[in-house]
């Protein structure tokens, strides 16, 4: 089922407010503009199925089972051990008995994390990006 | 040619190298904190479609929102929004930046946070 609205790029606009998507239009449920000037945008006024299409950065699925693989890219999957271990060393480091090993595992500990760093935040956007090679301006047109 | 990836089960045998005895459960549970992380850095990219409502102004995006299939939304960041024209295609909307909006909605305000009742 069609909107009755003709230009939803004129007519709609949205915004985030909290955990809320805010969805505001000008026109009424017949599609004309609406002529209260105080008014003017307002919720949508009809009903249509699958009217909305959002395109948003997702969670990754969790993982529940030795068999599943990790909902990201392959490139990182290694970042994930690093983490891993990260906690674990810092565990360890914080049940010792021992004040040495636990410096040792204190240090294990901020290599791995630094290792995840820059796995996920310093490099993960060259590793996830599928893009490559020149890139070229779309100039508008003003005729 | 296949792709290479790890399961749960290599990232445990890797971590057992050093921690042979520490427990599949939790090591499972850390990879899953290691994805939520992961998730706010734009890593996986998903489209879904919501059906409007009239009069409707708010729409949830909370962790357990769901889209007209049913299926959880499990939204981060939106940053596209597109709506159906009268033709049924899908047109992209701006996003607007100053949200002082005069008229608010009056039949979804039970979509947003209410004070506790006690």
């Amino acid at each position: 089922m069609a909107s009755n609205i003709k230009y939803p790029e004129n007519s709609c606009v949205w915004y985030i407010e909290g955990d809320n998507f805010v969805l505001l239009t000008n026109v009424d449920s017949s599609g004309n503009l609406n002529t209260t000037e105080r008014k003017n945008w307002k919720a949508i006024q009809e009903a249509v199925t699958d009217g909305i299409l959002i395109k948003y950065y997702a969670e990754p699925d969790s993982v529940s089972s030795l068999s599943d693989v990790p909902d990201i890219d392959n490139s990182l999957h290694l970042a994930l051990v690093d983490y891993v271990k990260r906690c674990l060393y810092m565990d360890k480091a914080g049940t010792a008995v021992d004040p040495n090993q636990s410096m040792v595992s204190s240090n294990a500990s901020m290599m791995h994390q630094q290792k995840w760093d820059e796995a996920v935040k310093r490099f993960g956007m060259k590793k996830r990006d599928k893009t490559g090679g020149a890139r070229m301006m779309n100039v508008p047109d003003f005729r | 040619m296949s792709v290479r990836t790890i399961t749960v089960k290599e990232i445990l045998s890797r971590v057992r190298q050093v921690f042979p005895d520490v427990p599949e459960k939790y090591v499972m549970t850390l990879i899953n904190d290691a994805l939520v992380e992961l998730g706010m850095y734009n890593s996986k990219v998903s489209t879904a479609k919501i059906s409007t409502a009239a009069n409707q102004m708010y729409y949830s995006l909370a962790d357990a929102a769901k889209d007209t299939s049913d299926n959880i939304l499990e939204v981060n960041k939106v940053f596209k929004v597109y709506i159906m024209d009268d033709d049924g295609d899908y047109m992209q909307i701006p996003r607007i930046i100053d949200t002082n909006i005069l008229l608010t909605d009056v039949s979804s305000e039970s979509a947003l946070n209410v004070p506790d009742s006690d």
